[in-house]
């Protein structure tokens, strides 16, 4: 699994390189990044410029992450494409993250 | 193929007659053999329809074919073979229409039935039921029926607003 985790002081800063969270994937992608995320117990930012492709059972496994934290702790998503926002705005998952665009920064460091 | 008397008409109705393209394809429900497939789709219909039509359909495709591959071995199809799907897409003048049979678990009754999103509260934040209301969604003219020990499924991705038919 592509994955990069990066433990700043104030977030748990996570690249997702993998080019689709898909029903091939979705179950492992969630156990792996939640036993992470439980065990860091801050702010998490998800950097998903890489990812073309999400499906529901990956949105599922977004939901699952975001439950791994508490409600008044940030799930950040940043980066996503044009399929992913999708998946999110259509089923107003969108409210229960944190979406915010990449800073230019961002953009030109991945 | 043959060709009924209104698709004739249309054909002598233009300066030359266009080849709609086509996808067909017999597969395993798995999720691997499904994640090969729906980059077969895109390769094919990549430079017919806009990025923003291909993604609607990609993401309709992979719903109905996780359901078959997810679903394969309950209700009444206990077994344990892996079901056959057989899946058709033909590009139209407004959209890519599609249909999918296959020979696993009935589809749920009231799976063509309007249906609303889940509530999302926090902390009760539903994890899945999100697959048939984004089929739902994104689809036109969807129809289920069953026949014997196939399941039918038909619908058509409108192309966008501004998408222009050629």
């Amino acid at each position: 699994m592509q994955l990069l985790v990066t433990d700043t002081d104030t977030h748990l800063v996570i690249t997702v390189n993998e080019a689709r969270i898909d029903a091939a994937i979705a179950t492992r992608f969630k156990d792996k990044l939640r036993e992470t995320i439980v065990r860091h117990r801050k702010p998490v930012e998800m950097r998903m410029r890489a990812v073309e492709f999400m499906d529901s059972s990956g949105l599922g496994a977004m939901i699952a992450l975001r439950k791994a934290l508490p409600e008044d702790m940030p799930l950040i998503l940043k980066g996503l494409t044009p399929n992913v926002e999708r998946v999110f705005r259509l089923t107003r998952m969108d409210t229960v993250f944190d979406i915010r665009p990449e800073t230019e920064n961002e953009e030109k460091r991945e | 193929m043959t060709s009924n008397p209104r698709q004739n008409a249309e054909i002598q109705g233009r300066a030359t007659a266009r080849t709609q393209p086509m996808f067909h394809r017999v597969l395993r429900a798995h999720p691997q053999t499904v994640r090969d497939t729906l980059g077969d789709i895109r390769q094919r219909f990549r430079e017919d329809v806009s990025e923003d039509t291909l993604g609607r359909l990609e993401l309709v495709l992979a719903e109905v074919l996780n359901n078959v591959t997810e679903h394969a071995g309950t209700g009444d199809a206990v077994r344990s073979r892996t079901p056959s799907i057989h899946l058709c897409i033909v590009r139209h003048d407004s959209g890519l229409a599609c249909a999918i049979t296959d020979d696993g678990a009935s589809l749920p009754d009231d799976c063509i039935l309007p249906r609303i999103l889940p509530t999302a509260e926090f902390p009760d934040l539903p994890e899945g039921g999100f697959g048939w209301y984004l089929i739902q969604d994104l689809t036109q003219a969807l129809c289920y029926y069953r026949e014997e020990s196939r399941n039918f499924l038909a619908f058509s991705v409108p192309f966008a607003y501004d998408e222009a038919s050629h």
